[in-house]
């Protein structure tokens, strides 16, 4: 592993700040970690199980009267019934679940497991996952965060926030870093919660803000922030799963000041280095060192070894009716050609007989005779034509509508 | 920074992110949208993503300006400043021009080839808007930042 040059942080001044401005601060090896937003959500489904406080339903609920079944021959079911009369309690079923005043199916118990044991390392990576996660713009934008107007993530501001004293001057320093946005936002958001959380003590809901990140106990900074809404503050050595992933979700928009973001190193240790405050801890390494699918795909390494690209284009062939077409129906028969032929030639040499055979029998006039009957006829159609007048009929020539 | 590839941005966000919208139809019926401002088709798929892609392209209307059109790309170098992000240039001149402009842009040294098709149609599409805008009902842009 060749231990690259850390990318550089750029430090953030502030308005009045000395002006030495320092290189920047390496990027810490945990905000390289790999980023799992399997382990975070697992994590965080059972780390938000331990804010939980018991409830149950009172233990005598259901169970204060001396209600006894009837028995069998009354011709009601066998329920334990209210003794007495003179009531409309008494004879009604009582107990069971499906009785009007009964005790509910399974009373709930506060000695339920409300709380979740998960495992620290386990805990260590999703914090560090979460982390390394807070670092990228996209998984930032994605949750939410109005981080368009925000210089440079991760985002680290010059350790004189720290001595911030007054909320006003919080808000200063947010605007002059472009982090006012996401801060107003959560501050918009303050709404009624719907639903019957209202009336169980969860009435206001809001959307989460920046997470200020400081690094020296003690500092001014927790109460110059506290009462922004939205906003939450950590100090670097007890970082929280549930403000690094509010509701599983990856990409919390951080600042941090210096110190708090060179102490990175210390508390999660480096690739290298085990953890100074997490005992046994190593940072967990990603898998590839190399990701990038759509780069490893396009690698000369991957593109010499695969097969070219297939580029011929087979087409099925269309099917054709054998009863239509004529070349369908020779692949299936290969003799209905010469059957066909010998077929027309059979029908010929019969046709080409049949007028032998007529002809021979027919007697053949001569050109005179021939001339002569022509010659009758037309003498016979003259005469018709002088014998009869049309014109006498007066109808008929109406119909050929002739007007004379 | 730690440069995360684009595909395991596009896992972690494809179930869930703040710009998707999940209203519209059931099961295979169902069309995801965006309200994301760099993604052409407002539609959720990886290759129109602005989340998980590091060269994106945004036609937007210019916010005040009439018949106005805002292009950005974003910078491939500036993964982690999201101030200095894009590359913004507001247009106002006649529309062969800006499409000219826009193809240029897209197309040219092999930044986003395959959105050159989609940055037109918005191209166009807000345009279009633009003319109607000057006398009809004003639409509500659900994506402006």
């Amino acid at each position: 592993m060749a231990a690259a040059a850390r990318p550089l942080v750029s430090v953030k001044a502030l308005e009045g700040d000395m002006a030495t401005d320092s290189a920047g601060a390496p990027l810490p090896d945990v905000l390289r970690a790999p980023i799992r937003p399997d382990i975070v959500r697992f994590v965080h489904k059972l780390l938000s199980c331990n804010s939980r406080q018991p409830y149950a339903v009172s233990r005598r609920a259901g169970h204060q009267t001396s209600a006894e079944s009837w028995g069998t021959g009354r011709a009601v079911s066998r329920i334990p019934r209210v003794p007495g009369g003179g009531t409309h309690r008494a004879g009604q079923g009582a107990f069971g679940n499906m009785c009007r005043g009964g005790r509910m199916f399974a009373p709930t118990k506060i000695w339920r497991r409300w709380h979740r044991r998960v495992n620290i390392h386990l805990r260590r990576v999703a914090v560090a996952s979460a982390l390394a996660a807070t670092a990228v713009p996209s998984l930032v934008l994605a949750r939410g965060h109005r981080v368009e107007t925000v210089p440079e993530l991760p985002l680290v501001v010059s350790d004189s926030a720290e001595s911030i004293e007054k909320t006003a001057q919080a808000i200063k320093v947010l605007k002059q870093l472009g982090a006012y946005a996401d801060a107003e936002k959560a501050k918009d958001s303050v709404g009624i919660r719907p639903g019957k959380g209202k009336m169980r003590n969860r009435r206001y809901i809001n959307r989460k803000g920046p997470l200020i990140v400081y690094g020296t106990e003690g500092s001014k900074i927790v109460k110059a922030f506290r009462n922004l809404p939205g906003v939450d503050v950590a100090n670097v050595e007890r970082l929280n799963l549930l403000d690094l992933a509010p509701g599983g979700h990856l990409g919390r928009f951080v600042i941090w000041t210096e110190c708090a973001f060179k102490k990175l190193d210390e508390v999660y240790g480096t690739f290298e280095t085990p953890s100074a405050k997490k005992k046994g801890f190593v940072l967990p390494r990603p898998k590839m060192a190399n990701a990038d699918l759509s780069r490893l795909i396009n690698s000369d390494e991957v593109q010499s070894v695969v097969k070219p690209i297939n580029k011929e284009v087979k087409r099925r062939e269309p099917r054709k009716n054998p009863l239509k077409n004529m070349a369908a129906v020779l692949k299936l028969n290969p003799y209905l050609g010469t059957a066909r032929k010998m077929a027309a030639l059979a029908e010929a040499a019969r046709v080409k007989a049949r007028t032998e055979k007529l002809d021979s029998k027919r007697t053949k006039l001569s050109p005179e005779e021939a001339s002569k009957v022509k010659a009758a006829g037309k003498a016979w159609y003259k005469t018709m034509v002088s014998d009869s007048d049309y014109t006498e009929f007066e109808n008929f020539s109406k119909w050929l509508g002739v007007t004379q | 920074m730690a440069t995360v590839p684009d595909s395991l941005i596009w896992d972690i966000v494809r179930k869930n992110n703040s710009f998707l919208i999940k209203q519209f139809g059931n099961g295979n019926a169902k069309v995801q949208f965006s309200k994301e401002p760099n993604n052409l088709y407002n539609v959720h798929s990886y290759k129109h993503s602005g989340l998980a892609n590091k060269k994106t392209v945004t036609v937007q209307p210019a916010s005040g300006k009439e018949t106005a059109v805002a292009l950005s790309t974003t910078k491939t170098k500036k993964q982690n400043k999201p101030a200095s992000l894009y590359h913004k240039s507001v247009m106002r001149k006649d529309f062969c021009k800006m499409a000219k402009a826009v193809k240029n842009q897209v197309g040219d040294n092999h930044y986003r080839p395959d959105l050159t098709k989609p940055a037109l149609a918005r191209l166009s599409a807000v345009y279009r808007s633009l003319q109607v805008a000057k006398s009809g009902v004003k639409k509500k842009n659900r994506q402006a930042s």
